[in-house]
Parts: C-alpha cells; sequence; structure tokens
C-alpha cells in the first residue's frame, strides 16, 4: 500500500545526490577526452606516426604466429581513442547509468594512458625510439597490478569484517624480507609464500590483538606497524644481508607458461605465461569474491562488517570472524611481499616505496569489492608502471604527474568528486560487548 | 605498620599515575629494542646456542648479551647526551667544548622541526582529526621557504621572518585541501592526508626540476641554497661547529603558543569540545566545518613550519630526500604526539626523546655497528605501547583511570 | 513453551542491575514485563537472550536449566527477541538478515538463496506476516522493518518472543497492527514476553504483569487492575506530579511556528506543516507517541536541523535556518532530548560545561582568552544554586548521577538571558527529587515572564506542567487543549484524531 511511495520518498534525495556525482565524472571523462584529442591527437601533427610492436619479451622457443608491427597514423589513431573517450562520457551524461560508470571511468583512464604512449612514441618527437611494445608494457604493469591485488585483497579481506588495514604496507615488506631469506636458502618459492604468508599473517594477529583486544586505534596501529617493519627490515638488512648477501640474491621467479595459451600474441604473455604468484594471485581473487558474495562464511562477514551487534544477536562470534579475516587479510598481503619480491630478484629496504598504500587506494577506489580492487589496481599498476618507463620517451611533461594519479583518483573518490564510495559501516570501530 | 600502610598507599599512588604508563611503555620499548639486539647479534646466538655446553656458559652467553646490549645503549646515551670523558677533558682543561656539547647541540636540533610538527598533529588529535598528512605539509613548508629563502634577496630582519611566513603558508595551504574537502564533502582525513602525502613527494621533485628553484649547474632534485640572510643562524655561532640554531625559539614559542591555545583560548576550547563531542559542539553553536577547516590550517601550517625550520636552520636548501629520513617526519610526528599525550609540554619532552634516540642511533651505529634503524624499531615499539594502555598495565599491574586520549580518532572510514 | 527466570542476578562493578529475579512465563501467555526506562528490563533481557551471563541464578526451559554464553545458543533453545534498535543489516535483503546465522547452505558452503526465499514465505504465510524476501531493509519503513525482525525470531522456531519496547518507534496503525500480530502468535501457542513502560498497552494486551523497579520485582499485577494502582508499583511512589504552579497573565507572543516542514534523517518530513505560537509567561507542553516528528521540531527551532518550508520566529525575529550559533544568540534556551550526546561534554569538567554554550561571553573570555577564574566562580554559584553534587567544580562531569548532569544543564541554560526556552524530555531518567527540582525551575522561569515550550513523551509531565497542551501527531499538531482535559481525549488525539472529534 503505502510502502511503495514512501520508498520512493525516501531514496529520492541520495538519488539526486547520486546522480550529480555520476554527471560530475563524466564531466570529467568528457574534459580527458578532449584533452586527449587536443594535445595527443591534434597535437601531435598530422604526419607523425607511432608503431606499435608485439615483442613477447618473456617468451622463449619457437612461436606459431608472429605479430609484426603496426604502424599507426599518430594523429587519427589518438583522434579516434579521444572520440570514444567523449562518447563514453556523453554517454554517462545523458543515460546517467546508476551501475558501472567507474569501470567506465577505468575504461577512459586506460586510453588516455595509451594514447600518451602513442603520443610519446610518434615519430619526430624528442624520443629517439618511435615504438612501443604493447606487450612489454603490458607484462610490465601486470606484475605491478599483482602485487596491488594482493594487497587490495588483503584489505577487502579485513575491513569487510570492519577492521582497517592500513599496514598492508608493512605486511608487503616483512613478506618480502623473508620472501627473499627463505627463497635464497631453500630455492623454493613455495616455502617463500608460505613463510611469507605466516609473517603477514603474524603481523595481522598483531593487529588484530591490539584493536579487538586492547582496542587501539586501528590507522594508528597501522601507521606504526608499517614504520616498524620499516627500521626492521632495514636493520636486519644491515645485519643479516650485507655480511651474507647469499641470503638475499637470485630470487626471480621463473615464468610458468601455460602451454599453448602462453603463445597467443599480447593475451598470452600477459596472463599464460606468468610466475605462479600470477596465478595465484588469479586463484584468489576468485576466491575471495566467492566466498564474500555467494557463501555463508562471506555473509556472516559482511554482516561482521556491517552491523557486528546484529551479527552477535544470531550467535555470530563477531570478534573472531575479526581476528581469522585480519590473520588471513595479512597473510595475502604476506604472500604479495614475497611475489614483489619474487619480481625484482631479491630484497631491498625502502623498495615497496608506498605500494601498500596504492593497494589502500585501489581497495577504495574498487568500493570493497574483490572485482572492483581489481580493475583498480590494473589502472593504478598501469600508471606506476609509466610513470616509472615512460622517461625512456623523454617527453617534455615530468613523469611525477603521472606517478600522483593514484592518489589523486583516490582523493577525488572519497571526496565524492568521482562517483560514490560506501565503506563497510562498522569499518574502524572498536567493538564491545556491552 | 604504619610504614607498610605509607609505602603501601605511595606505591598506590604512584601507579595510579598516568604518566607511568608512559615510563613503562618506554621502558617496554628498550627491552625490545635490546631482544633486537641479541636475536641479530651473531657472537650472543652463537653463545645463547652453547647455553648447555659447560658450567661457564650460561655466565659466558650472560655476559655476552649484557655487554653487546650495553655498549649499544651506551654509545646511544653518549651520543644524544654527552659523553662523560669529553665532558670532563672540556671541565678540567677548558678546552674541547664543542665537542663535548656536540650530542646535545645534534639532539636539540632534530627535536626543533620534530616538536613543532608533532604539535601540530597533537592539535589536530585534541580536535577529534588524524592529520597523517604532516609530510607533505611539512615538504610543502619546506618548498616555499626555500623558494622565498633563495629567489628573493632582502636584509635578514625581514628575509627570515618572510621566509619562515612562506613555510608556514605553504603548510597552511597543505592543510586546506584536506580540510576543506573533509568539511564540504566528507572525505575522510585520513584517506586524503595519507594520499595527499605522495601527491606531494612528486609535486616536490617536479618543483626541484624546475628552472627556478634548481640549484644552477645541478641535473638532480636539489633547490638552490637559500640567501645567509634567510637562514636561521647557529645558537654559539658558525666556528662553534654546533649546529643547535634559532629554530630552537621558533620551536619553544610554538610550544608555549599551543599550550596557550589548547588551554586558555576561546578558540582552542571549540577545538577541544569538538574532539570530545561533536554533536555537543554543533548544539552548542560550534561552526564544525570552520573548525574542521581551522584545525587543518592550524595543524597543516605548523607542519610547514617545521619543514621550514628545519630547511633554514639545518639544510638550508631542499632535495628529493628532504624530511623523509627514515619514516618521514611526519610519521613520527604522529608517534611523538600520542608519546606525549597530546599535549604540547608532553610532546616536546617525547620530541627531544626521539631525536635523542635518532641522534644516538648514529653513535651507536658508528661505535658498534649496529644499524641505526633499531632507534626507529624502539620508537615504533614504545608508541605501539602507549597506544595500548591497556596492555601496559596487565603487564605491570598498574591501576590507572582508562585513558581515552589515544583513542580519540578510532572512527569509522564512513564519518 | 515455558520460561522460569529463578533469582537471576546481575552486576556492573557495583551496581547492581538486577537483583534477584523471578519470573515465569506459561505457553501460549503474552507476559508483560513494565519499569520504568533504566528499571533494569532491557539487563535482563540480554541475559535471557544470551548477550550477558548472570551473576547469579538460573535460567529453566521447560523445567530443565539452561546456560547460554552467546545468543546463538538461545536461538537455539526457542527463544527469540526483537530488539529495541533492529537488529538488521541495513543493506542485506530481508531474506539475507533473516537466515543471517541460520543460513541454508549448498555445497561447498555456498547460500542457498531459494531455499532461503521458500522459507521466509512459508513462515510469512504461517503468521500472515506480508514481506518482499528480496527488499533491501534500509529501503523499507520501520514498521516493515519490525516485522522482518519478528519473522526473523519466527523463521528461527521462536517458541518464546522478547519484544523489547516495540511500539516506542511504531504509529499507532502499526501499533495496531503489532497487537493483532502478538494476539495471534500467542494464539497459535508461542509465548511472549513484552517489554514496555507505557500502562495501556500493557492492559491491552497483557495476560500476566510483572512490575520491576530499580532491578527488582517489585509485584505482579493483572490487566484489570488500574492504571493508577500500575504506575504506583512502577514508580514507587504515589505519583503526584503536580506541580504547583501560580496564575500568570500570558503576554506577547514568544515562539511562532508557522507552517513548517522539516525531513527526517531519511528525507521523510518528519514535521510536516507544522504551526503553533507560544507566548510569553506560559507553558506549552507538547504531546506524543515518540517518533512523531517531536525531536525534528526541536532540533529545528535549535539551529540543528534545515527547515524545508515555514517559518521559526523567536520573540518576533526570524530564526528560520538560522545557524546554532544565531539561535542562541537570539536567547534560546534548550534542555537537548539527549543530554550526554547533546548537551554536555562528558571528559570535560562541571565548569566547562557550564559555559558550554557562552564560552565568549564575558566576563568567561576578553579578546579571544579565556577567563578561567570567571569560569570557576560562575561554576561555584551554579553549583551551590542548583545544588549540583559533585565532589569539584573541576571533576568531569562524566562522573555526576544522571540528574544531576541534568542540573548541569538546566543551570547552564537558566543562568544567562533568555528569550525562550525550550526543553525536550527534561526528567527523562531522573529521580523523584530531580524531577521535582527541574519542574519547579521551569515553573520559576515561566513565571518570571518566559515562554517555555516543554517535549515529553510522559503524559503525566505533560498534564502537569502545561498551562496548554499541544498534541503531535504524524508532524502536524492535531490540537491545543486545557489541561482540565481528560487523559482519554489527549490520548485519542495523540492517534490523530482532533480535538473536536473526541
Amino acid at each position: 500500500m503505502g510502502i511503495v511511495s514512501e520508498v520512493s520518498v525516501a531514496t529520492a534525495p541520495t538519488r539526486r545526490a547520486h546522480q550529480g556525482r555520476t554527471r560530475s565524472i563524466g564531466v570529467i571523462m568528457g574534459l580527458i577526452g578532449l584533452f586527449t584529442l587536443l594535445a595527443f591527437g591534434v597535437g601531435s601533427g598530422m604526419s607523425a606516426q607511432s608503431s606499435l610492436t608485439f615483442n613477447p619479451v618473456n617468451l622463449s622457443g619457437t612461436i606459431p604466429w608472429h605479430v609484426g608491427t603496426l604502424t599507426l597514423s599518430t594523429a587519427w589513431t589518438n583522434i579516434v581513442l579521444a572520440l570514444a573517450m567523449i562518447a563514453l562520457a556523453v554517454e554517462v551524461n545523458l543515460r546517467l547509468p546508476a551501475r558501472g560508470v567507474m569501470v567506465r571511468f577505468g575504461v577512459v583512464a586506460v586510453l588516455f594512458f595509451f594514447s600518451l604512449l602513442l603520443w610519446a612514441a610518434r615519430t619526430g618527437g624528442p624520443a629517439p625510439i618511435n615504438f612501443v611494445n604493447l606487450t612489454a608494457v603490458l607484462v610490465g604493469s601486470s606484475a605491478l597490478a599483482m602485487v596491488l591485488i594482493y594487497g587490495s585483497l588483503s584489505g577487502v579481506m579485513c575491513e569487510r569484517a570492519g577492521v582497517v588495514n592500513i599496514a598492508i604496507e608493512g605486511q608487503f615488506i616483512g613478506g618480502a624480507f623473508v620472501g627473499s631469506m627463505i627463497a635464497s636458502t631453500t630455492h623454493n618459492f613455495i616455502f617463500a609464500a608460505v613463510v611469507g604468508a605466516l609473517v603477514g599473517g603474524l603481523l595481522g594477529l598483531i593487529l588484530a590483538f591490539l584493536s579487538l583486544r586492547y582496542l587501539s586505534d586501528q590507522i594508528i596501529v597501522g601507521v606504526v606497524l608499517v614504520t616498524m617493519l620499516g627500521s626492521l627490515s632495514s636493520y636486519l638488512n644491515l645485519q643479516v644481508f650485507t655480511p651474507f648477501p647469499q641470503y638475499n640474491t637470485g630470487n626471480l621467479a621463473p615464468d610458468l607458461p601455460i602451454p599453448l595459451l602462453a603463445k597467443i600474441p599480447l593475451l598470452g604473455p600477459v596472463f599464460f605465461n606468468q610466475t605462479g604468484f600470477f596465478y595465484l594471485m588469479i586463484v584468489l581473487v576468485a576466491l575471495v569474491s566467492f566466498g564474500l558474495f555467494r557463501t555463508r562464511w562471506g555473509l556472516r562477514v559482511r554482516a561482521v562488517g556491517e552491523h557486528p551487534k546484529a551479527a552477535t544477536t544470531v550467535g555470530i562470534r563477531v570478534i573472531g570472524v575479526r581476528y581469522v579475516n585480519v590473520i588471513v587479510g595479512g597473510a595475502i598481503a604476506g604472500v604479495g611481499g614475497v611475489a614483489f619480491m619474487a619480481s625484482q630478484g631479491q630484497f631491498q629496504p625502502g623498495y615497496t616505496s608506498g605500494l601498500g598504500y596504492i593497494a589502500l587506494a585501489a581497495l577504495i577506489f574498487g568500493r570493497w569489492r574483490p572485482s572492483g580492487a581489481v580493475v583498480a589496481s590494473v589502472l593504478f599498476g598501469l600508471s606506476v608502471y609509466l610513470a616509472d618507463n615512460l622517461q625512456t620517451y623523454q617527453i617534455p611533461v615530468p613523469t611525477e604527474v603521472l606517478g600522483m594519479f593514484p592518489y589523486v583518483i583516490t582523493i577525488a573518490v572519497v571526496s565524492g568528486l568521482i562517483g560514490r564510495v560506501r565503506p563497510p559501516a562498522a569499518d574502524g570501530i572498536p567493538y564491545q560487548r556491552d | 605498620m604504619s610504614d607498610a600502610a605509607v609505602s603501601v598507599s605511595w606505591w598506590a599512588r604512584l601507579r595510579s599515575r598516568p604518566a607511568l604508563v608512559t615510563v613503562f611503555a618506554l621502558l617496554l620499548g628498550f627491552v625490545v629494542g635490546a631482544l633486537v639486539i641479541v636475536t641479530t647479534t651473531a657472537s650472543v646466538l652463537d653463545a645463547w646456542r652453547g647455553f648447555f655446553h659447560s658450567w661457564s656458559a650460561p655466565g659466558h652467553a650472560l655476559k655476552l648479551t649484557v655487554d653487546n646490549v650495553g655498549a649499544a645503549y651506551r654509545t646511544m646515551f653518549e651520543g644524544a647526551i654527552l659523553s662523560p670523558s669529553n665532558f670532563w677533558h672540556a671541565l678540567t682543561t677548558g678546552h674541547g667544548w664543542p665537542l663535548a656539547l656536540t650530542p646535545l647541540s645534534e639532539t636539540l636540533t632534530y627535536a626543533t622541526p620534530l616538536a613543532i610538527a608533532s604539535i601540530g598533529v597533537g592539535i589536530a588529535f585534541q580536535t577529534g582529526i588524524f592529520n597523517i598528512g604532516a609530510n607533505g605539509q611539512a615538504i610543502l613548508g619546506g618548498i616555499a621557504g626555500a623558494a622565498v629563502g633563495s629567489m628573493i634577496h632582502l636584509p635578514m630582519v625581514l628575509h627570515l621572518p618572510l621566509t619562515l611566513l612562506a613555510g608556514l603558508l605553504g603548510g597552511v595551504v597543505g592543510g586546506m585541501v584536506p580540510g576543506l574537502l573533509k568539511a564540504y564533502t566528507g572525505a575522510h582525513e585520513v584517506i586524503v592526508t595519507l594520499m595527499f602525502n605522495y601527491v606531494v613527494a612528486a609535486f616536490l621533485i617536479l618543483t626541484l626540476l624546475s628552472t627556478a628553484l634548481q640549484m644552477p649547474g645541478q641535473q638532480n632534485d636539489i633547490s638552490r641554497t637559500i640567501d645567509g640572510s634567510a637562514q636561521l643562524p647557529p645558537l654559539f655561532g658558525a666556528s662553534s661547529g654546533l649546529r643547535v640554531n634559532w629554530g630552537l625559539f621558533v620551536a619553544a614559542a610554538v610550544a608555549v603558543f599551543a599550550w596557550w591555545f589548547l588551554e586558555r583560548s576561546s578558540l582552542g576550547f571549540d577545538f577541544r569540545v569538538t574532539g570530545a563531542n561533536p554533536q555537543a559542539a554543533r548544539a552548542s553553536g560550534i561552526n564544525a566545518k570552520a573548525v574542521i577547516v581551522l584545525v587543518f590550517a592550524i595543524s597543516g601550517g605548523l607542519a610547514g613550519l617545521a619543514g621550514v625550520t628545519q630547511m633554514a636552520g639545518t639544510t638550508h636548501f631542499v632535495d628529493g630526500g628532504f624530511l623523509i629520513g627514515n619514516a618521514g617526519i611526519g610519521f613520527t610526528a604522529i608517534t611523538v604526539s600520542l608519546l606525549g599525550r597530546n599535549r604540547p609540554g608532553g610532546i616536546v619532552l617525547a620530541s627531544l626523546l626521539f631525536a635523542a634516540l635518532g641522534v644516538g642511533g648514529r653513535a651507536m651505529q658508528a661505535a658498534t655497528g649496529i644499524p641505526l634503524d633499531l632507534a626507529t624499531v624502539i620508537q615504533s615499539a614504545v608508541v605501539l605501547f602507549v597506544a595500548t594502555p591497556v596492555l601496559v598495565k596487565e603487564i605491570f599491574r598498574l591501576r590507572t583511570a582508562p585513558t581515552a586520549a589515544v583513542q580519540l580518532a578510532t572512527k569509522g572510514w564512513g564519518s | 513453551m515455558r520460561l522460569e527466570l529463578r533469582g537471576i542476578t546481575k552486576r556492573f562493578g557495583s551496581f547492581t542491575a538486577n537483583h534477584r529475579i523471578d519470573l515465569t512465563v506459561e505457553p501460549g501467555q503474552i507476559h508483560c514485563l513494565l519499569g520504568e526506562n533504566g528499571a533494569g528490563k532491557s539487563t535482563l533481557m540480554n541475559v535471557l537472550f544470551g548477550l550477558l551471563q548472570p551473576d547469579e541464578g538460573e535460567i529453566l526451559i521447560d523445567g530443565e536449566a539452561v546456560h547460554f554464553t552467546n545468543s546463538g545458543e538461545a536461538v537455539r533453545r526457542g527463544i527469540g527477541m526483537v530488539h529495541q534498535h533492529f537488529m538488521l543489516v541495513p543493506v542485506f535483503t530481508v531474506a539475507e538478515n533473516v537466515v543471517l546465522g541460520f543460513e541454508p547452505v549448498k555445497s561447498f558452503g555456498r547460500l542457498d538463496r531459494n531455499r532461503a526465499r521458500e522459507e521466509i514465505r512459508h513462515v510469512s504465510q504461517t503468521y500472515n506476516l506480508e514481506v518482499d524476501p528480496d527488499a533491501v531493509i534500509e529501503e523499507l519503513p520501520v514498521g516493515i522493518q519490525q516485522r522482518v525482525e519478528i519473522l526473523k525470531a519466527l523463521n528461527h522456531n521462536a517458541e518464546l518472543l522478547i519484544l523489547d519496547e516495540p511500539t516506542a518507534v511504531l504509529t499507532p496503525q502499526e501499533i495496531d497492527a503489532l497487537m493483532e500480530i502478538m494476539r495471534s502468535l500467542a494464539a497459535s501457542g508461542k509465548s511472549i514476553l513484552f517489554i514496555t513502560h507505557k500502562l495501556k498497552e500493557v492492559k491491552a494486551i497483557a495476560d500476566v504483569i510483572t512490575v520491576i523497579r530499580q532491578g527488582e520485582v517489585v509485584g505482579t499485577a493483572q490487566p484489570t487492575d488500574s492504571e493508577g494502582d500500575l504506575a504506583a508499583l512502577m514508580v514507587g511512589r504515589s505519583v503526584n506530579l503536580t506541580v504547583e504552579k501560580e496564575d500568570v497573565t500570558p503576554g506577547e507572543v514568544a515562539l511562532e511556528i508557522t507552517d513548517l516542514v522539516v525531513r527526517d534523517d531519511r528525507g521523510l518530513p518528519a514535521v510536516d506543516g507544522l504551526s503553533l505560537s507560544v507566548r510569553a509567561g506560559e507553558i506549552v507542553a507538547l504531546a506524543g507517541v515518540q517518533g512523531n516528528g517531536q525531536t525534528e521540531l526541536v532540533e529545528a527551532i535549535a539551529g540543528m536541523r534545515p527547515v524545508e518550508s515555514g517559518s521559526i520566529r523567536l520573540r518576533g525575529r526570524d530564526v528560520t535556518n538560522a545557524t546554532p550559533r544565531e539561535v542562541l544568540d537570539a536567547g534560546l534556551g534548550h534542555v537537548p532530548e539527549d543530554r550526554q550526546l547533546h548537551g554536555l561534554v562528558l571528559s570535560m569538567s562541571v565548569a566547562d560545561n557550564l559555559v558550554l554554550n557562552t564560552p565568549r561571553r564575558a566576563p568567561f573570555a576578553r579578546r579571544g582568552s579565556r577567563n578561567l577564574g570567571a569560569v570557576a566562580q560562575n561554576a561555584g554559584e551554579l553549583v551551590q544554586r542548583f545544588d549540583i553534587r559533585t565532589t569539584s567544580i573541576q571533576s568531569p562531569v562524566a562522573s555526576l548521577s544522571g540528574g544531576n548532569q541534568q542540573k548541569v544543564i538546566v543551570a547552564r541554560e537558566l543562568s544567562r538571558p533568555l528569550s525562550f526556552l525550550v526543553a525536550s524530555q527534561p526528567t527523562r531518567g531522573l529521580d523523584v527529587g530531580s524531577i521535582e527540582y527541574v519542574h519547579r525551575q521551569i515553573v520559576d522561569e515561566r513565571n518570571g515572564g518566559l515562554g517555555v515550550l516543554i517535549v515529553s513523551s510522559e503524559l503525566d509531565e505533560v498534564l502537569a506542567l502545561g498551562d496548554r497542551i499541544a498534541v503531535m501527531h504524524k508532524g502536524k499538531i492535531t490540537g491545543v487543549v486545557d489541561p482540565s482535559t481528560s487523559r482519554e481525549t489527549i490520548g485519542l488525539m495523540m492517534t490523530g484524531a482532533h480535538a473536536e472529534e473526541s
């Protein structure tokens, strides 16, 4: 009876606000498109050309298909890309879709990066090389994205249960350190991953213990754990790795090509010729995603993160669930640290340089969902990779601007300038049984 | 009988002092540090491994442990406060005072910007605001100060104050970004300030590479050196070799101002009411948005002042590693503020302690080879214990009233 | 199910919330637990539901002693609870909420959503409680949310249903519907423990009544007993809330509210075209069931909630959508409904709380610098004048009893020059002495020519204090009547009937 009308009244203002935010994303997307059109399209000169190559940098042996170099007109390609971006922006502005806006934004951002690459490598540009090895770009950024996904999955596990895990960076560092030690001595990455998980889990346990048992501020404990792991690893590096370098060397994880699939051009090297850590990451994403939204376990975890008291009244042990999730989350981030180490070949103090915080940003940009975290991690991984590697093209724009991307985007998202994020209602709030 | 009663009440009174938690947290921090030394020094480990091998082995192991830990902490003390032999030498001969005073001078030099930034963080904490962005704000202060200090040329009476003011304003700008976003969009300040630090770090490199600020003839990210007229002069003159400088007075002034502000000013009262109960603050007519923006302006401004004090007093230029150190001044400031219970007096003491640990760590590394990162490990351990007063109380069976100070900021992301 | 509580005692530190409570609920019985706010009802129910462990005593179900260490065990033994603040996850669907903790699963621990829906349909039909299993809780009206809470308990095969103050948030129609549901559940053999402090509801539905006061059972009663007897048992004194009031001729209009519309947190119009005027030297008491817009009305007057349309004038001055500061400066005294949330800063001293909304006024501050001497002097005087019991003016206000905390607020508000006073639930949770004291102060102010608006859900208080009584229902004033009007008439008006009709 009156229910329907009352409901529509209740949600009308929120919907209005939501549409306003959607519109502002649309405008931003349009501006990016317009910028691409003018700077990278028209701005690169009509005669310029860019080449794309697909050489599978990380694949040996015979390759059945050889994809040659693709030479494109820089201006026209970028104009087409820009128009696609603008079309997406217009669609968002006109239809104001309720879902998938941030995915569309992600697409625009990826197109923008691609367009930037083409522009940087154009003939007549400052760069001595006039081609982009797309396979190398994707493989390089996938390694970073993988680490970010481990970190943001860890965040999903903790924050969905209501505990803020700001210590992801510390868990990365811990995992990377012991990972290198174990891998160097045993030459076995499975051992390394297991011990990395143990160390990450131990750090999770400390966070859980202090914040659940003693109700300490989760953010403070997280920040201090990062500081502590940073200095402890640097200390141990000097005490152990410097005098005994054999404990910290030669730990590049081998690629495990999947027969046949690995040889698919472009996709093969990116998805099917990766390290075991990459495949494990895929499995974890699927598991967490499935577990959180399809299973009894997930329903209970989300209840604990949204309304712990309600969970208590139906006999769910809130503190127990939080302990388990924070420890498992820590373990995942620990493995992420090992994975990062294994992509670099060794441990170096300070070399995670804020990746844990970017993972936190990916978690927020991905709205506390595994799938969203993956999308955000891919996007942020790409931007970090480009920031690190773009100077080879000697473009006049400093790459630091690109390095700001994940952070600026996250600030925009939490400010509601782009989209709307809603964390689990009880996230970060200590729980006490009366 | 009556003696016992007196001593019991004396002990009861002592163990109900909140400051005692801090003291015991410090003690635990040094115990953790000792454990780290013991478990990572090969000779000590070997001795413990042979614990049951002979009658003398246990004594040997213990002696080695005490020797190693003792040497580490002794050199730390001598490097940070004073070395008795150097001091005695100076006292008896009248020569070598600079050498004897260098440790203290260094500790004060390090404590100066740390205290200023930490007081900013503490004021924010007292208002219920978690400012993790002091790092970025301090860097902005340093950049602004370096720009004013190197690009314009004035007599010192004008130039130095102007440089400091520029740094302060740089920090204010850095604080206003998260402040305005929180006040007008409800964005959680922890996320914004955390991310903002990295944006500023990138911005720093950008500005340092710009021709306006870059040191001439350099390709690296390093700024011009500021004019002598913009520098905070050494307290005992340049010839003394002691780096402690007039920034000390800036820090002292900030501490006095902060005490007055929090305890005596009307605006500070508004801040504290907002921190303790935002709803009541609103009902009693306090403009929550204004408070958020103002507290970020003040907190950020002090961080900026910390940055420019460091720049104008110690480095005289800004480079890519400015204020990053072990953990970054902003993160250390959070821990210092917590240790000092967010009060100016406590923060001054805490920053002296943390500076001493850092400076002493260097001396320890030089003398014993134990890496100075140990100092940061001890610092973080101390703060973990301070942030968990209940744990410390349980370990030492203290009986103090529940302390809410450190739990001020525990709110969800959503709020 | 037959439930028996024997000698249940629960202490929190030195405070005894429940003392040797005995209680028996027979199958098919509606058993009312009647008591004032703070009498220990909720603690007892939390013990029964396994959320708290009793210090002494035992719980027997069908003669067998049981011990619950968490509420899951209580649920498994057939106890269901409908909490005052719903225990529903707002972002979950009805089905997810109902099965939470007892989920039907397929292989690999997968949720069986279809079976969940089926279960809900089944229970819905059995007890005639219609609800869409796929609706999201936060989009449902409060009455339906409560229905989901009941469904949740029934779905877990509850044989005994505890309803904790279930009517506080409901409209009269929803209350009627709830009563109907309770009756039919009892008829089907379920036992019901109904917790309330509302006499009318008790009389309407109870089979047996147990009255508790200050944590102890003070007696049992029959629904046929008069309301006066029940009230006397409940409050432990003969109810005599009459305040001696001298006749005062009201002056000019002090508060003028015209066609006011204010939205609640969910965006619904909570105050819906309300008009009301209060003159100087009179007390208008606003009666009504909680949740009919009183809270939003007071917040709008105090500047804490935006006004959608209409106007509020204080002594002729327009304060519509003014900030709290502007309203305070216009001379509004405000005793807020939730004193610990809006009225006090618990960690701060009594002295600071006494100047909480006038910290910049002379002599408490000058040129941005506080004069702590003046603040202390002010506190010393007020503590004496208002008889605030505190060890020191520097003690945190958290260390004071509820009554003394309320005195701090009253003292603060009445000690500054006022143009009007709004007091919301001014005596909630206070002991008799404090109630009389607060009432006396309010009447004195009115005698001094101040206009006063009292908002109270206690009819006794409304009748005792009001020179005129305005009754509020669904965001509107259904009528303004004389305090000599019968309780029945006012009660009817609270359900929406207009003065003329009743």
